[in-house]
């Protein structure tokens, strides 16, 4: 698994790679919650190259995303492959955490209205 | 040969303790047991205070002095590892929701069932066991491995042993856990008109806390389940219960649905578990949606969609957790849900327990010597007539 942030502004570019599971997912969150400085506003993950997620991993992204509302700030997840979009919509994750087609879609979704 | 196991009973009606030693005799005289009784609250701290041996207390609600709510708020002053077990009047969901906010570990309903409150006893003992395990793992700094370890046997310890079986239906439930991390359980339940409560779910997270909320879960489930006829309000019920103080954004994907033998209706909610298969006795399929709910414990203030569908005889309800439809081969492919609805196509089963065996074998086959990353659970609902 690899975590690339990237910032834009206020905005956390990420880009995950691989897998995040019961063995990477601790690493998974702590890098994120490494790069999410108080000052970044929008958190956008770009999900494409993400091979598998466990339910251990939904929790990490729940965790990361619940921080952000406490601060009023907003995460948006994008380019799933549809065995990955099919996880988070089974548990219904995708009712709760803004799921985007596309890099485009995201920033647009996160943005302040 | 071990010590029996203490127990206070609380209540103010005299014939209890007649009739739970007559009950409970052959427990008692194995030497499994030990009842200790008390008339009130006040009587029952004074017992717990003189004998720091009673680890499970079964009290009643109503009673004179100090009733068993306010009890239940004393009893972890005395000693925070006693756990208790509440008796309450049928369907009285106001007393059980206070009672499960104050800790109690779990419930029985008046009259009581013996049958049913032995199970309840060695749950709630076998809990205490692994919880002893746990703290004497932390007080040692042994590895996560212990750890983990302990997380399994309260796992375990809180899995039903034993299945419905009648002539017009039968259910049948395993689990196959997973070397290190997996949360997967199931329950069935008894409820009024000879109708039974199925669940079967997933939590999140690994070692002893996930082990607590699950049971938690549980629990929480079973006194939402008793005297509501609508398993989408009994998941928002647990949801907003479970939302309450939960720190560790720990949640759980449960699958819950209510089987009623006499029309063959099962009537069900989803709050984030893989939907049932429902195989027919022609070796058709029906699959529903997977737009579920969101799983219980993410966020407060959740409806859930209620389904129903009538199980014609040789009809089944295979539910399952995403062990199955995600468990790998060394390629890294996964076992899929077409592969799962495809195993009974050509043949499909005449039982619960031959369709679980089924479902197994195939997984196995096909991870061969890959690793087996998550819990594999089956909870089959079959009706023969």
């Amino acid at each position: 698994m690899e975590v690339r942030t990237e910032r834009e502004d206020d905005v956390l570019v990420t880009t995950v790679n691989g897998r995040i599971d019961s063995a990477t997912v601790s690493e998974f969150q702590h890098l994120m919650e490494r790069a999410i400085t108080d000052d970044i506003r929008r958190v956008i993950v770009d999900f494409e190259n993400l091979s598998y997620i466990n339910s251990a991993g939904l929790r990490a992204v729940l965790v990361i995303t619940k921080n952000l509302w406490t601060r009023n700030a907003k995460l948006a997840l994008h380019s799933l492959q549809p065995s990955i979009q099919e996880v988070f919509s089974i548990a219904g994750f995708d009712k709760i955490i803004q799921v985007c087609a596309d890099k485009a879609e995201a920033l647009d979704a996160t943005q302040e209205k | 040969m071990t010590e029996p196991r203490k127990i206070l009973v609380v209540d103010d009606e005299p014939d209890l303790e007649r009739l739970m030693l007559q009950r409970m005799r052959r427990e008692i005289r194995r030497g499994k047991f030990h009842f200790t009784f008390a008339g009130n609250g006040v009587q029952a701290l004074e017992a717990l205070n003189k004998d720091p041996e009673i680890e499970m207390v079964l009290s009643d609600i109503n009673m004179p002095e100090m009733d068993g709510l306010t009890l239940l708020e004393q009893i972890p002053k005395v000693d925070p590892n006693i756990r208790s077990v509440i008796v309450s009047a049928y369907g009285d969901m106001k007393n059980i929701r206070t009672a499960m906010n104050r800790g109690a570990f779990d419930f029985v309903t008046k009259p009581l069932d013996f049958d049913d409150l032995r199970v309840t006893i060695d749950r709630t003992l076998r809990h205490l066991t692994m919880l002893r395990e746990a703290l004497q793992s932390r007080d040692k700094l042994v590895a996560l491995e212990n750890e983990l370890s302990v997380g399994r046997s309260m796992q375990q310890a809180i899995l039903p042993t034993s299945f419905p079986e009648t002539q017009t239906y039968q259910v049948f439930a395993n689990m196959e856990p997973a070397r290190d991390v997996g949360g997967d359980f199931f329950d069935i339940l008894s409820l009024p008109d000879n109708r039974i409560g199925l669940a079967i779910a997933d939590v999140s997270g690994k070692g002893v806390p996930a082990a607590l909320f699950m049971m938690s879960s549980r629990t929480l489930l079973k006194g939402a389940a008793v005297g509501r006829t609508s398993p989408s309000e009994v998941l928002t019920e647990v949801n907003e219960l479970l939302n309450e103080n939960n720190e560790t954004s720990m949640f759980v994907t449960l699958f819950f649905a209510i089987f009623d033998p006499a029309s063959g209706l099962l009537t069900f909610a989803n709050a984030g578990h893989n939907p049932p298969l429902i195989v027919h006795s022609d070796g058709s399929h029906t699959l529903f949606g997977t737009s579920a709910g969101v799983a219980l414990g993410v966020v407060p203030g959740i409806e859930y969609t209620q389904q129903q569908i009538r199980l014609e005889p040789g009809d089944m309800a295979l539910c399952y957790t995403d062990g199955v439809t995600e468990a790998e081969n060394e390629n890294q492919d996964q076992f899929g849900l077409e592969q799962l609805t495809e195993l009974f196509s050509e043949s499909p089963p005449t039982s619960a327990r031959e369709a679980n065996d089924i479902v197994f074998r195939a997984v196995e086959t096909f991870s061969g010597d890959a690793p087996q990353f998550d819990d594999i659970t089956c909870l089959t609902l079959y009706r023969s007539e």
